[in-house]
């Protein structure tokens, strides 16, 4: 992606997440952005397969201790 | 006098716990305009807790044990009375919180002295401690040297010799950056060990909380006073308390140790390897070892923190982006803006990542690294050099310890002093497989009792 690109898409995505930024804000964001990008192409060249899953975060409740009823 | 003899100099009688504190607070105004550590002193209630201590020896009734240990917290623990500030000037419209912090509270019962809370980069987003609100944190071996961060208030109060233990918070490096640019002793426990209830979050996924100390006894100390369940926090894994103190003693008999290479090599300078190697011959570990996938863990760890953090903070960098810190608030607010899939591969790449790691264990138990690539660069220094590679410096002091706390892995920090640094410290990286500190910590007695590591 150019730099130019970077930019458009911080504006756009700013203004669906009603973030106002002015142009020398959206610019250094962008330059954030860019450096992030390079490190999501990182992870990506790590092979994932459809069933490994998100690290836990989530558990509705402590499984039940053994003797004791769901 | 060792901090461990003061303990016992206390319990015996001999030093009143009062003395104790009001020493630590003369330090304190003595050396504070130099090194900026505090950003509140909480000295009538240090008076408070000595004088208890005091009371109790008196009725010659049994003394905990951290019974008038004068310590200071980041201030991202919730000290009740206090506004729990996480670095920021945003925090300052919150109310005092009513409560302390679990951890507090534990260390409280543990008889432990509170003097007040410690400078850091602003919601712990941050290796450098450079406040621009609260003046940056200085290094108390280099004035004009940046502490680390983000908890560099913790740091630089221990390597000052303002008070024996600090407690900070470490989600990418944070416990173990400034511990190792202010030469002094710490401890990243595993990732779910300690509570973290009463603390001001940065990134849920990752955020962890440990001590910094002026010895591997105090840090054992405090750590094993910190332990136990908390049902309220929903990242506490730990079921029962596993006290290490005891252990220290048993050395490194039987301990397979190995010093990481590949990653941890090419990104070190050679300052940096000589500590590796330095805590290596005294450990007698000869093996090098790859750690797996070590650059896409500190990218995924990376993404998750901006995504986290900048989620976070969604709300008040919509209405009041001026009143964030100028050096990280673009990173936050990238953050927020950054595409869910680079988040959701983040996230399944580490259940991958941690079977990997917990294999590679299987067949070590204690892994050596640096703690940062290099000494503390100076306070406004926008780019380090790597080995002829130019980095931006904050992000980069971190670039050892984020693939290890991605995997929750307990680290303890030894204070190293190689040649080549001008006289300043980096800290070695000793890594244990989850749930294992008691191992990290007797390899760093060992360090200890040689003499190669010390504050």
């Amino acid at each position: 992606m150019t730099e130019d690109e970077v930019l458009d898409y911080v504006k756009t995505a700013a203004r669906m997440m009603a973030l106002p930024l002015d142009q020398a804000r959206a610019r250094a964001v962008a330059q954030q952005l860019t450096r992030t990008m390079a490190m999501a192409r990182v992870v990506e060249t790590a092979p994932l397969a459809p069933e490994d899953e998100l690290a836990e975060i989530y558990r509705p409740a402590p499984f039940p201790a053994n003797g004791e009823s769901a | 006098v060792k901090t461990v003899e003061l303990l016992h100099s206390i319990a015996s009688g001999e030093r009143s716990a009062r003395e104790v504190c009001d020493a630590a607070i003369v330090r304190i105004e003595e050396s504070e305009r130099r090194i900026n550590a505090f950003t509140q002193r909480t000295f009538d209630r240090a008076r408070g807790e000595a004088d208890a201590v005091d009371r109790r020896r008196m009725r010659s009734k049994p003394l905990p044990a951290l019974a008038g240990l004068p310590y200071a917290v980041k201030n991202l623990f919730d000290v009740a009375g206090v506004t729990t500030l996480a670095g920021s000037t945003i925090n300052r419209e919150l109310p005092a919180a009513a409560t302390d912090a679990v951890l507090v509270q534990r260390l409280h019962a543990a008889g432990a002295v509170l003097l007040g809370s410690l400078n850091m980069d602003e919601y712990a987003y941050g290796f450098s401690t450079e406040n621009t609100h609260y003046g940056p944190t200085h290094n108390p071996h280099g004035l004009s040297r940046m502490a680390g961060g983000s908890s560099g208030g913790s740091g630089a109060a221990v390597a000052a010799g303002q008070v024996p233990l600090t407690l900070g918070s470490d989600t990418n490096g944070s416990i173990r950056v400034p511990a190792s640019l202010c030469g002094v002793w710490g401890l990243k426990p595993t990732f779910g060990r300690l509570s973290r209830r009463g603390t001001y979050p940065f990134v849920h996924s990752l955020d962890h909380l440990g001590p910094l100390a002026d010895s591997v006894e105090v840090l054992a100390l405090a750590y094993d006073a910190m332990q136990g369940p908390d049902a309220l926090d929903p990242g506490c894994h730990a079921l029962r308390v596993q006290p290490v103190m005891q252990k220290l003693a048993k050395g490194i008999e039987g301990l397979r140790i190995g010093v990481l290479g590949g990653y941890f090599h090419e990104l070190a300078t050679p300052a940096a390897l000589r500590v590796a190697q330095m805590a290596a011959r005294i450990l007698d570990a000869a093996d090098i070892v790859e750690w797996p996938d070590a650059s896409v863990g500190r990218c995924a760890a990376f993404i998750i923190t901006a995504s986290e953090g900048g989620s976070l903070h969604l709300d008040d960098l919509r209405k009041r982006p001026q009143d964030f810190e100028p050096l990280s608030v673009d990173r936050f607010i990238a953050g927020a803006l950054q595409p869910a899939d680079w988040y959701l591969k983040a996230q399944r790449f580490r259940r991958v990542y941690r079977d990997k790691v917990n294999a590679l264990f299987e067949h070590w138990d204690v892994l050596l690294a640096p703690a940062t690539p290099l000494s503390a660069p100076a306070i406004g220094e926008d780019w380090i050099d790597i080995n002829g590679t130019r980095h931006p410096s904050r992000p980069a002091l971190g670039l050892l310890t984020q693939p290890i706390s991605f995997a929750g892995c307990p680290v303890a920090v030894a204070p190293m002093w190689p040649e080549g640094t001008g006289g300043m410290p980096i800290g070695v990286q000793l890594i244990a497989g989850p749930w294992k500190e008691d191992m990290c910590l007797r390899a760093a007695r060992v360090l200890q009792e040689s003499g190669v590591a010390h504050p």
